[in-house]
């Protein structure tokens, strides 16, 4: 959550590509042919398909638009490419065939993957659809695919964890749709859903990000992406839709002769390159007596002894100006009282990220494959933190006469992620410890041990009287951790082993009927161990936990289908169903206090205990789309979905989600339209999904065992932890209509996307925090309200185009207002969550956007509107948190540039976020600490201050003063 | 080919059937197999059990004690020092954790349980009628969390709390009074109601973890709570508390230390549920707070008797609480800096660092731990029973009765007091078998410092005080309503009590933002400074 940055690693990233693309075909027939395909500009084009007409036989061009093929004098060669004219070109007696295609300006033949993985044609779209091309998430490239999102597509926000490199990412189409729910999209991989599992995040007691689902993908893999934004667009995946769906395509098999060998390195290094910029005029210390005048006022002291350099070790800046003299320092070893440097950069490393991929396609006249395998290294910017992704798919499409087609895909990849660093809270948390660390200590000195980095070492006496081997601690404070120690003691594992498959066969009956069956699975096994070791500040004994778990997410469905021209009226559809079931299980073993000193297995430990837990749920599903088009420039479309839930009351337990929409191509309709504007068209669609799936065993109390007992005597306890089960529940509803329209002029060299959506969501699955008086945290209820209504626009145009050089840009920009209408009755506020500060907190407010920020401030006189300050001078805290801000960006998007001369291509991404507020406990505690530059001012000499005094506790004395201190 | 068709559109046809139906698979997929409908409720008996000793079934077994027992409490009563910012002897108000905690979790674990106990015990539940015992246990246990949680924050959810399962989400707030009057009609219904001859009594004896299913035990415990809360009430309703001062006599209090009630604690399986709470928060090898809770100059001067430099004055105690100034490390049991008794001192309350240097140091600096007595770490293992209610309380309570003139009692207010003083005495070899005073320890005590009806009241408020050692949180409601011992309050800066100790505890932030009958019904200003009803606030 962004308000608990308790340190800020904005990363610059250098990109060094290695790009070796190497295409060798052997070919063994007629005669050859060569040639070099080349764009309007004199560019040669790679990748343009080039066959023989009416065989099978074909090729690619290679990175400069060459290509070979053997083809008789006879033949016609056809040449295609995404984006461009296709063009056919007769063979003849040359021996050399060179073509220029002329770009697509309208790019209307292309087609794009929509629910369920229909290809329809953007004409058709009635719904704003972005496709995202593969390339976008290969170059400057995100471990998270999920984080390449940002500043692509308008409406989508992207917020990444400063957490390593094998983060989550949040990605929120459209705005917030849920209070309940994850408002994350659905992340489906070649028509097969896949599972995205959020393994757990920081809350306000630390902890780790533990990463999602999709860290498993290799970006190299992946074809293309398309977001469905609006609920028309995602009605098709009924329950699981609401919060968009993100479609992604992996790369297939070409059919073409030979073998394409595809190598591709890829190293991105990362640096931290902003330290935040604290004071360093003030050392540590804090208020003694004076010596000179013991009864009168502090003064400001230094360290005088190790003790007190000890006590001060931490987060107590607010000692007297640095003079340079010697003093004492948490090791006992005096040295100057003055800037120790910079310890960040003494403590973070360079981060890389090294990425090696092959990739073998080939194929013949029936079966084309593709098989790829990846390797990534990536070392984070914390020491001792690596992450680890090996990646290997296979993919096959073939067919059986002129029937029958098939494809297969299995895709496996593993994962091994060392040391997710700690955050937020203090305990374990590296940055935490060097931001308050005395800042006239270098951190290197707090090494100890050099081969037990973060250790006592032999022969030294610390002040809490640590053992050798235990923790090197520089404060008097068990919760703050020696860094070192932290880094490399601490350490916590996961291995995830994953395969993603899906077979899928489709039997064309006739020419406009085909029937198709698909089944996929998602299965994955995650091990994951945490080690505290012993002599570790907030647990000397020392723990160890164990985790094994397993999920498998597998969908079956089957689809009928046809597509039937009656004159110029076209009516494509089909019906369909589909099963899915998921698994998931967990065991786990911890201890605590190691018997055996420093042998850090969980069967070493004093204290064991274990959990267990299981959860299994389903949805059997039926559906149908059915579109009319007439002259290729009016198209309807309408689809529903009936899901039957597992996890709701039998005797409610379905819901229909229908979705309709229509798109008028007008340029296409009047031929009296002007020049200039060279493609029109207009589209609205309306649709209604689910926001929120409701848990496994959510609708009925049940009991169960608490933990192991108490002295072999078993302990009872309701199966449902804190949150009170509802047998109502139903999934919440979002209904959403969108207008649009898609503008292109003067040939496609400008163009204007503009969609207006307005949605709402209606029984959204509140946990709702309720009393703790009631007995329990939260219950769910089905009673929530929210809207978001907003507009996205995306721009795009090619100001240069020169001879070898053309210069496009793209702008996306989109505004989102949300708004929570409804809590449970008689609730305004709505608890989410808290920084470790605890003196803020996200809340739900109704009548407010989504995500409100409330904290204490200083109370103000009502009468006088002036601050109040007690006796003393200090300030007065309001007696109820105030609204101080809201964290939802109001305004995303992103500005692309590329230029190419000639094969040179040079992309720039400019991502942005406007509006949307962040509490930071970083700031609060540098300034507690007296380590943020604004805790310079009135250091000496007092401050002066106005405002009213509150004397006692109540009422308020309407009293001003002047105070300086 | 032909074949491969058949099979093809087979299978779909299979898939047909299977998928996009309301089939039974699908209803029996969300059966638990980890739950059952029904569960036998001693199970949840022996779950409030271990819930009443630091809220250890529901989490974290150290959370409410560390931060409401220790950090607070035995700072404010002045049994502990710190050199540190905190609520309990700085009042500040800047960490609430400290005043929220019991409301956050008192509710959610044993309440909880008993709650549900209650239910299914009563007419409808899957168990009405039956479990008479573990029926009655249940409802003594649900006052002893309840006077809590009214006694630290006045007015709090009774009525309707722990009725989420109803529905009821955010419970109104009852006046202290009612809930004490309510309270004190359970306790008397639930002491009369046990039976030896329940069919269900052998369940009972197996699972309670308290008196291992001795009635005559529990209902001494049940009484001695009864006359606990009348006392409690005894300034502010004089009725009230003389008619239960005299059932609680009538039905018999705990006598003998047999009588107390302790939760037998165990190393294993789970530290956070299994473990002593209080051990955990300050033993070195877990929470390590030890040296930050040193014994207090108020306790220690207490407890060394009216000659400092002579230990043959001292109250025993003196040295069952402290082995003196100590370091200890995780592997080794304390190492003893200073043995000498006459030679201890404690440290002054109200103190930072820096005040602690100049005082104690000439301006050197002073490591607290080398220099004031700390806990006896024998009182500290993580499998340290965890102390409940004691006899002395009883009898303590009574001397003040008598000299009050507070119902039927019997007995003279010396009998009760001298025998208060030895069974306080004598109660801490649960702990440790060598935590032993002798009769004859006791008599010198007594006779060096004998009861006399002019300091009647100071002494015996004393005595309540020193036998709260560990039980801070009830000394803290013992002293804010006698006034005894008498306490100086601190008044460091930036304090949110102008100088004053606190004398309730602060309803979280985020209850107090979530519920909306916090407003209208919770005692108010919701403020540290704020006395509850029978501490002469309002009702």
């Amino acid at each position: 959550m962004m308000i608990k940055r308790v340190y800020k690693n904005l990363k610059s990233t250098m990109l060094l590509f290695l790009w070796l693309v190497c295409s060798v075909a052997v070919l063994a027939q007629d005669r050859q042919i060569t040639g070099t395909v080349k764009d309007a500009n004199g560019a040669g084009l790679p990748g343009v398909s080039v066959v023989v007409k009416g065989t099978t036989s074909g090729t690619t061009t290679n990175a400069e638009g060459k290509y070979s093929i053997n083809a008789p004098s006879n033949a016609t060669l056809v040449l295609s490419f995404i984006g461009y004219v296709t063009q056919e070109a007769a063979v003849g007696n040359r021996g050399s065939v060179d073509i220029t295609l002329a770009e697509d300006v309208m790019q209307l033949g292309e087609v794009v993957v929509t629910a369920l993985g229909v290809e329809r044609s953007q004409k058709a779209l009635q719904s704003s659809i972005t496709k995202v091309p593969g390339m976008s998430l290969t170059a400057a490239r995100e471990n998270n695919v999920g984080n390449s999102m940002q500043g692509r597509v308008a409406g989508v926000n992207v917020t990444k964890s400063s957490s390593g490199p094998a983060g989550s990412s949040r990605v929120i189409i459209r705005g917030n749709k849920s209070i309940g729910g994850s408002n994350q999209p659905l992340y489906v991989i070649d028509g097969i859903p896949m599972d995205n599992t959020q393994f757990g995040q920081v809350g306000v007691w630390g902890g780790t990000d533990q990463g999602d689902g999709l860290t498993s993908l290799n970006p190299e893999d992946i074809e293309s992406v398309t977001v469905l934004k609006g609920a028309a667009a995602a009605a098709l995946y009924g329950s699981r839709g609401g919060f968009g769906v993100i479609n992604i395509t992996t790369k297939r098999g070409s059919n073409k002769k030979g073998l394409g060998i595809e190598f591709n390195s890829n190293y991105v290094f990362e640096k931290v390159y902003r330290y935040d910029d604290t004071q360093t005029i003030y050392g540590p210390g804090g208020l003694k007596a004076n010596p000179a005048d013991p009864t009168g006022p502090q003064i400001y002291a230094k360290p005088i002894s190790q003790l007190e350099a000890w006590n001060w070790g931490n987060g107590a800046m607010w000692g007297p100006k640095f003079d340079g003299s010697m003093v004492p320092q948490f090791d006992g070893v005096s040295r100057p009282y003055s800037y120790a440097g910079d310890n960040w950069s003494r403590f973070y490393e360079t981060g890389s990220s090294w990425t090696n991929s092959l990739a073998i396609t080939g194929g013949g006249n029936n079966q084309t494959f593709r098989f790829s395998f990846s390797d990534m290294k990536d070392t984070f910017v914390v020491p001792n933190s690596s992450f680890g992704r090996k990646n290997a798919a296979l993919s096959t499409n073939g067919k059986f006469g002129k029937k029958i087609t098939y494809n297969a895909k299995v895709m496996y990849s593993n994962e091994k992620m060392n040391n997710r660093s700690m955050l937020g809270d203090s305990p374990g948390n590296a940055p935490y410890a060097i931001y308050g660390l005395a800042t006239n200590t270098n951190v290197m000195d707090l090494m100890g041990d050099p081969n037990k980095p973060g250790a006592v070492p032999v022969g030294v006496t610390t002040p809490d009287l640590k053992s050798t081997g235990e923790e090197y601690q520089q404060a008097n404070n068990n919760w703050c951790q020696n860094p070192w120690w932290a880094a490399y003691q601490i350490t916590n594992e996961n291995i995830r082993d994953r395969f993603i498959t899906s077979a899928n066969l489709r039997y064309n009956i006739l020419d406009w009927l085909y029937i198709q069956g698909q089944i996929g699975m998602d299965y994955a096994v995650r091990n994951s161990n945490s080690l505290v070791p012993q002599g570790t500040g907030y647990q000397r004994g020392g723990s160890k936990s164990e985790t094994g778990q397993f999920q498998r997410e597998i969908n079956q469905e089957w689809t009928m289908g046809a597509d039937h021209e009656f004159g110029k009226i076209r009516v494509t559809g089909f019906v369909g169903g589909n099963k899915m079931t998921r698994e998931y299980e967990r065991i786990a073993a911890s201890g605590s206090n190691f018997n055996v000193p420093f042998f850090t297995s969980v069967n070493n430990t004093s204290s064991q205990s274990f959990s267990y837990g299981y959860s299994k749920s389903g949805i059997n599903s039926l559906f149908y789309s059915a579109e009319v088009s007439y002259a290729g420039y009016l198209y309807l479309t309408t689809t529903g979905r009936e899901d039957w839930f597992s996890v709701l009351n039998p005797a409610n337990n379905h819901k229909f989600y229908p979705s309709v929409g229509g798109s008028f191509v007008f340029t296409d309709a009047f031929s009296t339209l002007p020049e200039w504007l060279s493609f029109g068209k207009l589209r609205a669609a309306w649709g209604q999904v689910a926001t929120a799936n409701v848990g496994s065993y959510a609708v009925v109390p049940t009991y169960g065992l608490l933990g192991q007992g108490h002295l072999s005597l078993p302990m009872g306890t309701f199966a449902f932890g804190d949150n009170i089960p509802n047998p109502n529940l139903n999934p919440a509803l979002s209904s959403e209509i969108e207008f649009g329209t898609d503008l292109k002029f003067l040939n496609g060299r400008a163009g204007v996307e503009f969609t207006y959506y307005t949605q709402k969501t209606t029984d959204d699955i509140l946990s709702a925090t309720i009393s703790q008086s009631s007995g329990f945290n939260s219950t769910s209820v089905n009673i929530g309200e929210l809207t978001n209504k907003g507009i996205e626009i995306l721009v795009s145009g090619t100001p240069v185009q020169k001879g070898d050089f053309s210069w496009d840009i793209s702008v996306n920009i989109a505004h989102n207002e949300n708004k929570i209408v409804t809590l449970a009755p008689g609730v305004t506020r709505l608890f989410i969550d808290e920084p470790r500060t605890r003196n803020a907190g996200v809340y739900q407010v109704a009548g407010m956007p989504f995500g409100m920020i409330l904290g204490y401030i200083q109370k103000v006189d009502p009468a006088s509107g002036k601050k109040v300050y007690d006796a003393n001078g200090y300030p007065v805290r309001s007696d109820v948190m105030e609204i101080l801000g809201n964290g939802i960006a109001k305004v995303t998007g992103g500005l692309s540039n590329t230029f190419r001369y000639k094969r040179f291509t040079l992309d720039a991404l400019i991502d942005y976020k406007f509006g949307g507020d962040i509490y930071s406990g970083t700031e609060v505690n540098l300034t507690s600490w007296g380590l943020h530059k604004q805790t310079l001012e009135y250091r000496e000499g007092g401050m002066p201050i106005e405002g009213v005094i509150q004397t006692g506790t109540e009422p308020m004395v309407n009293q001003f003063m002047v105070r300086y201190q | 080919m032909k074949h491969l068709i058949k099979l093809i559109l087979s299978t779909l046809l299979l898939v047909v059937m299977i998928a996009g139906c309301d089939t039974e698979d699908l209803h029996d997929m969300n059966i638990n197999p980890n739950a059952v409908q029904v569960i036998d409720m001693n199970y949840f008996f022996t779950a409030a059990q271990l819930g009443l000793a630091s809220n250890g079934s529901s989490g974290d077994n150290r959370y409410t004690d560390w931060r409401t027992n220790i950090n607070f409490a035995s700072l404010a009563i002045q049994h502990t020092a710190s050199s540190g910012a905190n609520a309990g002897e700085k009042y500040f108000d800047n960490d609430m954790e400290p005043l929220n905690a019991p409301f956050q979790f008192y509710y959610r674990d044993a309440l909880r349980r008993t709650t549900e106990i209650l239910k299914q015990t009563s007419e409808g539940g899957s168990m009405e009628g039956r479990l008479v015992n573990t029926r009655q246990a249940a409802r003594i246990v649900a006052v002893f969390d309840y006077h809590r949680l009214t006694d630290w924050y006045g007015s709090v959810p009774y009525t309707e709390a722990n009725k989420g399962l109803e529905g009821i989400f955010q419970p109104k707030y009852d006046k202290q009074k009612l809930i004490y009057t309510d309270l004190l009609k359970e306790l008397d219904e639930a002491c009369v109601a046990f039976n030896g001859s329940d069919v269900d009594y052998a369940g009972f004896k197996k699972a309670d973890l308290i008196f291992g299913g001795d009635i005559a035990k529990w209902k001494k415990f049940g009484y001695s709570l009864m006359l606990r809360l009348a006392m409690r009430v005894s300034n502010v309703d004089a009725a009230m508390a003389a008619t239960y001062v005299t059932k609680a006599v009538a039905g018999g209090t705990m006598a003998s230390n047999d009588d107390n009630a302790w939760i037998k604690m165990s190393l294993t399986p789970s530290e956070s549920t299994n473990q002593n709470g209080i051990s955990r928060a300050l033993y070195p090898g877990d929470g390590g707070d030890w040296a930050n809770r040193l014994l207090s100059k108020k306790l220690v001067d207490q407890l060394k008797g009216t000659n400092a430099a002579s230990a043959a004055d001292d109250d025993p105690r003196l040295t069952i609480f402290t082995q003196g100034p100590i370091k200890w490390t995780a592997s080794d049991l304390g190492v003893v800096l200073e043995a000498d008794p006459t030679k201890w001192i404690g440290q002054p309350t109200g103190y930072d660092g820096s005040m602690l240097n100049t005082e104690y140091g000439g301006g050197s600096p002073v490591t607290p731990y080398e220099k004031f007595p700390a806990i006896n770490t024998k009182m500290l293992q993580d499998d340290e029973p965890y102390m409940l209610m004691f006899a002395a309380e009883s009898e303590l309570l009574k001397a003040e009765a008598v000299v009050r003139g507070i119902g039927t009692v019997g007995g003279t207010a010396q009998s009760h007091y001298d025998a208060g003083v030895k069974l306080a005495m004598q109660m801490y070899t649960p702990y440790d078998a060598s935590l032993v005073v002798s009769d004859a320890a006791v008599t010198t005590y007594l006779t060096n410092y004998p009861f006399a009806a002019g300091t009647a009241l100071e002494q015996i408020g004393t005595q309540m005080w020193l036998s709260k050692f560990m039980m801070w949180w009830e000394a803290w409601s013992d002293w804010r309503r006698t006034g005894f011992p008498v306490l100086t309050a601190t008044n460091y800066p930036g304090n949110a009590t102008g100088g004053t100790i606190p004398v309730k505890l602060v309803i979280p932030a985020a209850e107090a933002a979530g519920n909306p009958n916090y407003a209208a019904t919770s005692t108010q200003p919701d403020k540290m400074t704020t006395k509850v009803w029978w501490d002469g606030g309002a009702e």
